[in-house]
């Protein structure tokens, strides 16, 4: 069943006297739980596309539907509500609110969507747990590691229940071991759970773990390949 | 069942805010120190401009005429000797029945002319009660030379020192006072110096002379008024209560409806007092407003240096759904936090020092040398603060309320963040 549809996204923005494109004619069909990454070189428009997925940017030409909503066509306000109960986000980095505990990060989104304190409090600690944090939920994201703060990103991006969770080069920070850790998780949690994660990167690492792989060149999308993911760690 | 629009409960707001606000420890204890002590120094200079006023006024009504006056209707545009009270009595009785929280002095303010053998000047005779008129309580302290009028002293009079040198006089002095009459004639009364006072006020020292009323009381009855019915020139009545002066000025007027008589406040008597007053307050409020203008760049400069360092941060959580109206209002909510800090550390550094100079009061002797004579009135040497509810509530209302504007433009800024362009940042 589709849950994400766009249709002919173009986007095109000025950079001083030159008119760039950055994405041409995008059309993309995304299912319930897929586990897809957008690749492409630097400049490809993967964050771009991204961006426009998430409801942060607006496309020059075309429509997004999540489900039948078509968010282009939301107000302001209605698109950022549209972004707070139906989609995750997981950033490169500065992912946490700094003067919030980890458990309070993951807390916040639930927060601003009105759930009762027991609600949240019992999906945040969950969470925490299958990200393995749950020792650490009452740390300040300064009292810990990149890794450890990518995790409670993902657990905070979860937890709050979105149909989407779009997750900006998730591991372009973080070293090996933590990276595959991340992945194991998101991968493991998507299939859990049943939440579509689509991922921009370049890392290679993310790229095994995809279930499928749209390549974003010039703009435009050049391939789209579906293949079984690597096994998971551990 | 989830609500499909964002929810802040206010204590999210209030703890995403306090954390904020603590982020750069430092800078906010610096800006709220700042903002602190200028509050301070704000209670501290209103309270002693106000003490100082509140001092000249409290002297100026006991000098003076009172808290209210009554007297004949244009006696204040034209002073003459034949404006006066011609029934005193039954305006006594009428007077008393009202029960004024306060005190009520007959009093007679004639214009003479008092000669000695060598000199002669235009001279203020005020007859009044000798006892009990708050004058006594003013000027009996007072007294250089001889002594206070002894009640049923019929023929003494004190006199300043301004007026002794003037006419070479001493105590056990005569002197002959003289005035017009309204018919054209003239009429005198000699009188025996018991007394001299030394106000520091010239306009006291130089020009009055004080008897007991009975003793100015001849000059009204050679005006042709009857002895019998005790007339006046006023009534003066001091209140316990100054906060009652409106309504006790209410209250007379009715009662004293169709007697032909005009009751006047002390504004209306000393409007050159009052109008000093608004002088030095405008001064009082050019301070104020330096003040205000430092807590106004204290503040914006915190918290705009603030949203400044957090535009990614703010980019983030309006990505996660948080709506232009709540960041607006956390960031809002970071400027009345400090406001409310500022305020009550400045209530306690200002309060403190204001509750320091109301007991001990400063005094400023060395630098007026001795008592300043201003406007008709003087200034006691040693100043005590005086702040009133209304002052406290409106120096907290100002301050609160600037700070708090002084937060609207970074909060309009922080809410104007675009989350695809402060993520790139």
């Amino acid at each position: 069943m589709s849950l994400l549809t766009l249709q002919g996204i173009g986007k095109s923005y000025r950079q001083g006297e030159v008119d760039v494109q950055a994405l041409t004619g995008i059309n993309l069909v995304l299912e319930e739980g897929e586990f897809a990454a957008l690749v492409g070189p630097s400049g490809s428009g993967k964050t771009t596309l991204l961006n426009i997925i998430g409801g942060l940017d607006a496309p020059s030409s075309g429509h997004v539907h999540l489900n039948s909503t078509d968010f282009t066509e939301l107000s302001e306000t209605a698109l950022s509500d549209f972004r707070l109960f139906q989609l995750g986000f997981i950033f490169q980095a500065y992912n946490l609110v700094p003067v919030l505990s980890a458990l309070e990060n993951v807390e916040l989104i639930m927060v601003l969507q009105g759930r009762p304190l027991h609600e949240r409090r019992e999906r945040a600690e969950h969470y925490l747990t299958l990200v393995g944090l749950k020792e650490l939920m009452n740390r300040r994201p300064s009292a810990l590691s990149g890794g450890q703060q990518q995790r409670v990103a993902v657990a905070r991006a979860l937890a709050a229940g979105p149909r989407l969770v779009l997750a900006d080069e998730p591991t372009a920070n973080l070293d090996s071991e933590n990276a595959a850790a991340l992945l194991d998780i998101m991968h493991r949690l998507s299939h859990e759970e049943k939440t579509t994660f689509i991922f921009s990167t370049h890392d290679p690492r993310v790229m095994d773990r995809a279930e499928r792989i749209i390549t974003l060149h010039d703009g435009s999308i050049i391939g789209d390949k579906r293949h079984q993911s690597h096994e998971l760690q551990g | 069942m989830i609500r499909q629009h964002s929810h802040m409960p206010f204590s999210m707001l209030v703890k995403l805010a306090w954390r904020n606000l603590w982020r750069h420890r430092r800078r906010t204890i610096i800006t709220l120190s700042s903002i602190a002590i200028g509050f301070g120094l704000a209670v501290v200079s209103i309270g002693i401009g106000d003490g100082s006023h509140n001092s000249m006024i409290r002297n100026a009504i006991k000098l003076g005429e009172g808290h209210l006056a009554i007297q004949v209707p244009g006696y204040l545009e034209a002073p003459a000797n034949y404006k006066y009270l011609a029934d005193g009595r039954s305006l006594q009785t009428k007077l008393e029945a009202l029960h004024i929280d306060g005190t009520v002095e007959a009093r007679i303010s004639l214009q003479v002319l008092s000669s000695s053998a060598n000199n002669s000047v235009g001279a203020g005779l005020e007859g009044l009660n000798t006892v009990s008129d708050p004058r006594v309580a003013m000027l009996r302290p007072k007294m250089i030379a001889g002594h206070w009028l002894e009640s049923g002293d019929h023929r003494g009079v004190l006199i300043g020192d301004g007026m002794a040198r003037k006419l070479k006089l001493k105590v056990g002095g005569k002197m002959v006072l003289m005035a017009g009459t309204q018919g054209g004639d003239s009429q005198a009364q000699l009188g025996r110096v018991r007394g001299i006072f030394d106000s520091h006020v010239d306009e006291l020292d130089d020009f009055l002379v004080l008897s007991d009323i009975d003793f100015a009381r001849r000059f009204l009855t050679g005006e042709g008024a009857d002895a019998q019915q005790l007339p006046v020139t006023r009534f003066s009545i001091f209140l316990n209560d100054p906060d009652s002066m409106a309504h006790w000025k209410g209250v007379i007027q009715s009662a004293m409806a169709g007697e032909g008589v005009a009751v006047l406040d002390w504004h209306e008597m000393m409007p050159q007092l009052v109008q000093f007053i608004v002088i030095d307050d405008a001064g009082n409020y050019v301070f104020l407003t330096l003040i205000l203008i430092m807590v106004v760049f204290g503040i914006l400069n915190t918290v705009l240096m603030s949203v400044l360092e957090r535009t990614r941060e703010f980019g983030l959580l309006r990505a996660l759904g948080l709506s232009r109206y709540h960041l607006l209002l956390l960031v809002l909510c970071e400027s009345v936090l400090l406001s409310v800090l500022a305020v009550v550390i400045g209530w306690l550094v200002g309060g403190g020092a204001h509750w320091w100079i109301s007991t001990h009061g400063i005094d400023f002797s060395a630098m007026m040398g001795g008592e300043m004579s201003i406007a008709g009135t003087f200034m006691d040497p040693v100043i005590y603060t005086e702040l009133s509810q209304g002052r406290v509530i409106q120096l907290t209302v100002i301050v609160f309320a600037v700070t708090l504007a002084s937060g609207i433009y970074p909060a309009l800024k922080a809410a104007r963040v675009a989350p695809v362009a402060a993520l790139r940042t």
